[in-house]
């Protein structure tokens, strides 16, 4: 903290902005300080900002929305940056608003079911807030820990218990948004969200922070089920889990959470920093929760441990103990990083399949990996056929980043070419602009450009992302793509 | 730290670096490789916190560490500033899946900095002081405590803190002052014709103790305690003369030359003994990672090595070879502050609490995000006061309102958590894990208890 300090810099823009969030301890504009903000969970692209600066308030964000606006600034919002597509990366050296010191918890109200927080609020402080008195905000990325839940409404992020409870979208109820021009905003006042008229709500959660800076969110909260139980199944063939994955959801029953992960990533969980002891062997691992009325759990977890007995499986059993269930968790969910103990850098996928084409889904993505010469290891949500193909590179050596990402589009394109589409959870960013023409024609991402431009006149929020760049011809694309990561 | 760059840049000697590291002893690449950047490691972070400033983060720091490697970023005093705002806690490595080593990172970054920029003026007659001067002398620190003592009883302290004298010291230190516990005859110069410390009883083995440098000093009633347990659990101890501060502090400050001259001291002093048993969480972290200090030299490295083997936190030495557990009811509400060092640094959370936890008549409290950096951090709380008091602030905000006593595992944190006690208007009082035991071994004996 260095309070003495005065602005070391001639720029007006710096010095205005300054003045606008009340001093040097509010903003950022150093070469060495902007460094930490050239990249957010992607980290293939970088590119430095011009400032960081840190609102109080939503006063702040308008007035530095209205001075961005007004001297044609680009700029956007950033949360906690563990965005794995890109979305807070300065790709035109925009002005950050970062949101992290907004993270008040503004007010619950349990009766109604709802509580309303600051966008700088973390995912699982909400939980935690509220736990002691049986309650839980249902989305729970795998980053919950870190993650805000402002960037969870721009990225509309899942997590593992969505396959029961939806995405963050189904739990928004209400949002304060500073639009573009620093216009302020409320949708779903007071947590009533039906507004008539077009669904809002649903437009701004995960337009990706192309629409508006997101200041005020009421979401849902929900009571705790009476009683949870983890299964854990070991399969000596990918397809016969696959397989189990579907029983499962014919038979009727709808787990909170179904999980897979495959042999390479198991070897990377099983290295970092919170291992469980899965044999190395195993092709695959079904992680499988049920929750709800304590007096069906049983009966649903004996019928899970039929399904999967029928199916093959080498060992399967339930959580002995709360503490066990933990720990299944703990070494799911921190699944990304750890992929950090066996591989210098990684590029998470995000592709979503109809659950039925889960083995050749994989058997081809096997193939993909193979051809480009890269590992691929596999951590989904299988229950709801979303795929997270992480593909394993070192960035030091030359080429092997393009490599990656050339691997990760086929995957997207074996994804899209089955049915399914480019991501389910972690949004487009930067990362999967070009393949959105693997789901949308040109005219179909023009109509949605145009509503951008509704919200949006002079795309300096958040400009780049989401969408590709219209009509080059995919040579230039590729040749851009190139440049962008040297 | 506004001493300008030209006063500060010395000429690097040629010697292998790496990118813009131009000294030896470079961070370590191999660190960095596991880091994927994904996050999972910024709300463990107390400075982040404090800023929610990516630079003030633990994916932030290793990122700029990194960027000076590949050329992107100077060792300059921009650069400086997050890699020295850093509490050295550890908390990062707890979370992080890919079980990052910032800790040693950092350490390795403030030694090419310390290089690059030595510091001068006031700040570097401070540090130079303390770090050069004082702690590893023993004998000037028993002075210095003998000047305390003096301050202390001979009425100089009343007249100080009456007169007011006392405000023209900063207020952190006027804090400080105010907490300082009472000094009484350092352990290590008592027992200095004393070779063997007998166990009561029979002896199981027999265990080397660090006594430490500011632990002797400020809290020589610790150390009793120390022996009076092992002793009292069939232990003989010795105190060897040799032995030296151990240099966790000159580390944490970057001076890693001085750290890995101590280290070797205390590799020497200690190499007839199998168990080298220490109370100090920072110190016993350091002396678990002087393997660290040494990567350019193999053989150093291997020793080192097997040294490191040998020590061990007091805590887990009597939860592995067993202890009596105590008869006499002590009827105390308790809580329990895991120290960064113990707990992040060397994996020891539950052998405390189980101690504790024998004691009859001990109602421990649970501290919600116990393991928490309490702001000590060393000497931050002296270099860093500002930021030393928004974590501690933040820490006395989770001490459980209804107990009597804090118990914990390092002597930087009792200095820093009794600070909070009486900045916050609380009245808990702050002991060692050991401690506490000692007093209940002692009530049982009928002896007076402890401190009391």
């Amino acid at each position: 903290m260095r309070t003495k300090d005065r602005i070391k810099s001639q720029d007006k823009h710096i010095l205005n902005l300054a003045e606008i969030v009340g001093g040097t301890r509010s903003i950022l504009y150093q070469k060495e300080d902007l460094v930490a903000y050239d990249c957010d969970g992607f980290t293939i692209h970088k590119h430095l900002p011009k400032a960081v600066v840190f609102p109080k308030n939503t006063q702040e964000v308008a007035e530095i929305v209205k001075y961005c606006s007004e001297n044609n600034l680009p700029f956007l919002a950033r949360g906690a940056g563990t965005g794995l597509s890109g979305g807070a990366i300065p790709l035109n050296g925009e002005i950050i608003i970062s949101m992290v010191r907004m993270k008040k918890l503004i007010s619950v109200d349990l009766e109604n079911r709802r509580a309303v927080v600051e966008p700088g609020f973390v995912n699982l402080k909400l939980t935690n807030s509220i736990s002691d008195k049986g309650y839980y905000y249902a989305p729970d990325p795998s980053s919950q820990y870190c993650c805000t839940i402002g960037g969870n409404v721009a990225e509309n992020a899942g997590g593992a218990h969505c396959l029961k409870y939806g995405v963050t979208t189904n739990h928004i109820l209400g949002l304060e948004v500073v639009m573009p021009n620093g216009e302020i905003v409320e949708i779903g006042k007071d947590g009533i969200p039906d507004a008539p008229g077009y669904d809002l709500l649903g437009l701004i959660t995960g337009s990706e922070g192309t629409l508006g800076i997101v200041t005020k969110i009421t979401v849902r909260v929900l009571k705790n089920p009476e009683g949870k139980q983890t299964v854990l199944a070991y399969f000596d063939r990918v397809e016969d889990g696959s397989q189990a994955v579907s029983d499962i959801i014919s038979a009727g029953i709808v787990p909170a959470a179904l999980e897979m992960m495959d042999k390479t990533a198991i070897e990377g969980v099983e290295a970092a920093a919170f291992p469980v002891g899965h044999p190395k062997d195993i092709e695959a691992v079904l992680l499988i929760e049920v929750d709800g009325i304590a007096a069906g759990i049983e009966e649903q977890i004996d019928q899970i441990l039929e399904v999967c007995r029928k199916r093959n499986v080498r060992e399967v059993r339930a959580a002995g103990s709360e503490e066990e269930r933990a720990r299944w968790w703990a070494n799911r969910k921190t699944g990304f990083g750890a992929m950090g103990a066996i591989s210098p850098d990684y590029l998470v996928q995000d592709g979503v399949i109809p659950r039925s084409k889960l083995p050749d889904v994989l058997s081809r993505i096997n193939q993909i990996s193979s051809e480009s010469g890269l590992r691929i290891a596999n951590i989904f949500h299988a229950g709801d056929g979303n795929l997270h193909p992480l593909v394993l590179f070192d960035a030091r050596i030359p080429g092997e980043s393009e490599k990656a990402l050339e691997a990760g589009s086929q995957c997207l394109k074996v994804c899209a070419d089955v049915g399914g589409t480019i991501t389910g959870e972690h949004g487009v960013g930067i990362e999967k602009r070009e393949e959105m023409r693997f789901v949308f024609t040109e005219e179909e991402i023009a109509a949605q450009t145009d509503i951008r431009e509704v919200f949006n006149p002079h795309n300096l929020l958040n400009a780049g992302k989401l969408f590709p760049s219209p009509g080059r011809c995919a040579e230039v694309k590729k040749e851009m793509k190139a440049q962008a990561i040297s | 730290m506004s001493v300008r760059e030209l006063d500060l840049k010395q000429e690097p000697p040629c010697t292998s670096g790496l990118g813009n590291y131009l000294w030896s002893d470079p961070p370590d690449e191999k660190k960095w490789a596991d880091c994927v950047h994904c996050g999972m490691c910024l709300e463990s972070c107390p400075t982040y916190e404090q800023t929610g400033q990516e630079q003030h983060s633990p994916r932030g720091r290793v990122h700029l560490i990194k960027s000076v490697a590949e050329g992107k970023l100077q060792v300059n005093e921009q650069f400086m500033d997050p890699v020295f705002q850093c509490l050295d806690c550890r908390a990062c490595t707890t979370a992080c899946p890919a079980d990052v080593d910032v800790g040693g990172l950092i350490e390795e970054a403030r030694g090419q900095i310390r290089q690059a920029m030595p510091l001068t003026g006031v700040k570097g007659a401070i540090s130079k002081f303390f770090l050069h001067d004082l702690f590893p002398h023993q004998n000037r620190l028993n002075t210095l405590g003998g000047l305390l003592k003096f301050y202390q009883k001979s009425g100089m302290q009343k007249a100080v803190r009456k007169t007011k004298l006392i405000n023209i010291m900063p207020k952190h230190l006027v804090d400080m002052e105010s907490i300082m516990p009472e000094v009484k005859e350092p352990v290590k110069k008592k027992y200095q014709d004393v070779k063997v410390i007998k166990a009561k009883g029979e002896t199981k083995q027999e265990v080397a103790m660090l006594t430490g440098c500011v632990m002797d000093v400020m809290f020589s009633d610790i150390n009793e305690s120390t022996i009076n347990v092992l002793t009292r659990n069939g232990n003989d101890v010795v105190i060897p003369q040799s032995q030296t501060c151990c240099g966790a502090l000159h580390v944490h400050a970057g001076d890693r030359d001085m750290g890995r001259k101590l280290a070797k001291q205390n590799m020497e002093a200690f190499k007839d003994f199998d168990k080298v048993i220490v109370n100090a969480a920072g110190c016993g972290c350091m002396m678990k990672e002087y393997a660290e200090l040494f990567k350019e030299d193999p053989e150093l490295h291997a020793k080192a090595e097997e040294f490191s083997e040998k020590v061990e936190d007091i805590s887990k030495f009597l939860h592995d070879t067993g202890y009596e557990k105590p008869k006499a009811e002590m009827n105390t509400r308790i809580t329990y502050h895991d120290a960064c060092h113990l707990a992040h640094g060397q994996g020891i959370r539950q052998q405390p609490r189980d101690i504790l936890l024998d004691i009859p008549g001990v109602d421990m409290v649970h501290m919600p995000n116990s393991d928490r950096c309490c702001g000590s951090a060393g000497i931050y709380n002296i270099t860093n006061p500002e930021m030393a008091n928004a974590v501690l602030e933040s820490k006395m905000e989770n001490v459980p309102d209804d107990v009597e006593m804090i118990s914990m595992g390092n002597p930087g944190c009792m200095l820093q958590m009794a600070m909070g006690v009486q900045k916050y208007g609380r009245n808990q009082k702050i002991v060692h894990t050991v401690q506490l035991l000692d007093w209940a071994y002692q009530k049982e004996d009928g002896v007076k208890e402890g401190k009391e």
